[in-house]
């Protein structure tokens, strides 16, 4: 006769229990103990905001709009816009400063697009400077200010222009300054530059400004523009938007 | 629920799991964005926190559900207990994010608040297991 199978008392020894919540215990404390050291450190510019020195304004354009890192809009807006732009791109200004302004008025005030910018340094010092200056606005929330002011006050490139007076004056109200200085190098801004670099390759991005679009959460396309121009964005974000 | 049961649960729980690491994980590595209707995802995985020791916190999850995974494939103690404390570790480290989320980035991911129901179910399943014997033969 085989022998007979029955379940055990479902109490566990208590010594079993105590051996998976230490050990739990240790590998969380642990974990959180690298995390906490890690992420503090690069943060450590979060702990004492100081007031702008020569505070510009807002710009309007943007007021009223939610910004959300290196996003522009409405998180939930039907079409997406990803823009890769360096800095120095003097196209790049153009259409921050002829087309822009309708894009934003036209389609993302009113939470039908939302703008993404993936910022690229490949023109050299300056471009790198203002880029990770911009990254680490969008820590709080303000890049396209920043990347909007610097396209109003693009210089010659490589000059110099890009100079630390220029972006302390972009502080203002709500948006610190020096705490942006203090964040350019740190490892948020890193892994900005990083992903915006791997998404360019994989985007095939051949020179700036370059756009894709698409639907919110679906894939992006790339956008073939006859002109960097209001229309001719229009064309594309009326055809998705219809679609 | 038997313990082949709870396995056999445990272990799809953590595939599960692994599945959404890797998703997250692979968009961080082609750079592509992640669906995301709080908005808060890029912020979460651009911040500081995302990653552990220049590694992605997602790696480190994907590893963990595999090692919680592979657990199941043990009927002894130590695979009860190591399982049971993998997963538990999991869920604390898991609540830590969250609370990292809402109080330091201020955005929140809803890819790492699908982990966090994944792990808490995980850590629910092991800790059964754990309070069960496995069918056991006896002297009739």
């Amino acid at each position: 006769m085989p022998p007979a199978r029955r379940e055990a008392p479902k109490q566990p020894p208590l010594g079993r229990l105590s051996l998976a919540f230490g050990g739990a215990v240790l590998l969380a404390g642990a974990l959180i103990a690298v995390s906490f050291v890690g992420g503090g450190a690069a943060d450590e510019g979060d702990a004492a905001p100081v007031e702008s020195s020569i505070p510009l304004g807002r710009d309007a354009l943007f007021i009223g709009i939610p910004q959300d890192g290196i996003s522009l809009g409405r998180p939930d807006a039907p079409v997406t816009l990803v823009e890769y732009a360096d800095l120095q791109c003097p196209y790049c200004a153009d259409w921050s400063r002829d087309a822009l302004p309708a894009v934003v008025e036209e389609y993302v005030r009113g939470g039908r697009v939302r703008l993404v910018f993936r910022g690229l340094a490949f023109l050299g010092p300056d471009s790198d400077k203002a880029l990770r200056a911009a990254l680490a606005a969008g820590r709080q929330d303000h890049l396209w200010d920043v990347v909007h002011a610097l396209f109003l006050h693009q210089g010659a490139e490589n000059s110099g222009w890009v100079s630390d007076e220029l972006l302390q004056s972009l502080g203002r109200t709500g948006f610190d300054a020096d705490r942006m200085l203090a964040e350019t190098a740190s490892k948020s801004v890193e892994n900005e530059l990083a992903a915006a670099q791997r998404a360019s390759e994989v985007a095939g991005v051949g020179g700036t400004p370059f756009f894709q679009a698409g639907k919110t959460g679906d894939g992006l396309a790339p956008l073939q523009l006859g002109a960097l121009d209001a229309a001719s964005i229009r064309a594309e974000l009326d055809s998705l938007l219809a679609g | 629920m038997s313990d082949r049961s709870l396995r056999v649960v445990l272990a799809v729980l953590c595939l599960a799991g692994a599945a959404v690491a890797a998703f997250v994980l692979a968009a961080r590595w082609r750079g592509t964005e992640l669906a995301c209707s709080t908005g808060g995802c890029e912020t979460v995985q651009n911040s500081s926190y995302a990653e552990l020791l220049g590694a992605p916190v997602a790696a480190l999850g994907l590893v963990g559900y595999l090692l919680i995974a592979a657990t199941t494939l043990s009927t002894g103690a130590f695979g009860r207990v190591a399982g049971a404390a993998l997963a538990l570790g999991a869920v604390l480290f898991s609540a830590y994010l969250l609370v990292v989320q809402l109080a330091i980035i201020d955005a929140v991911c809803d890819w790492c608040l699908a982990n966090d129901a994944i792990a808490t179910l995980v850590a629910l399943a092991a800790l059964l297991r754990l309070h069960r014997e496995p069918l056991t033969p006896v002297d009739a």
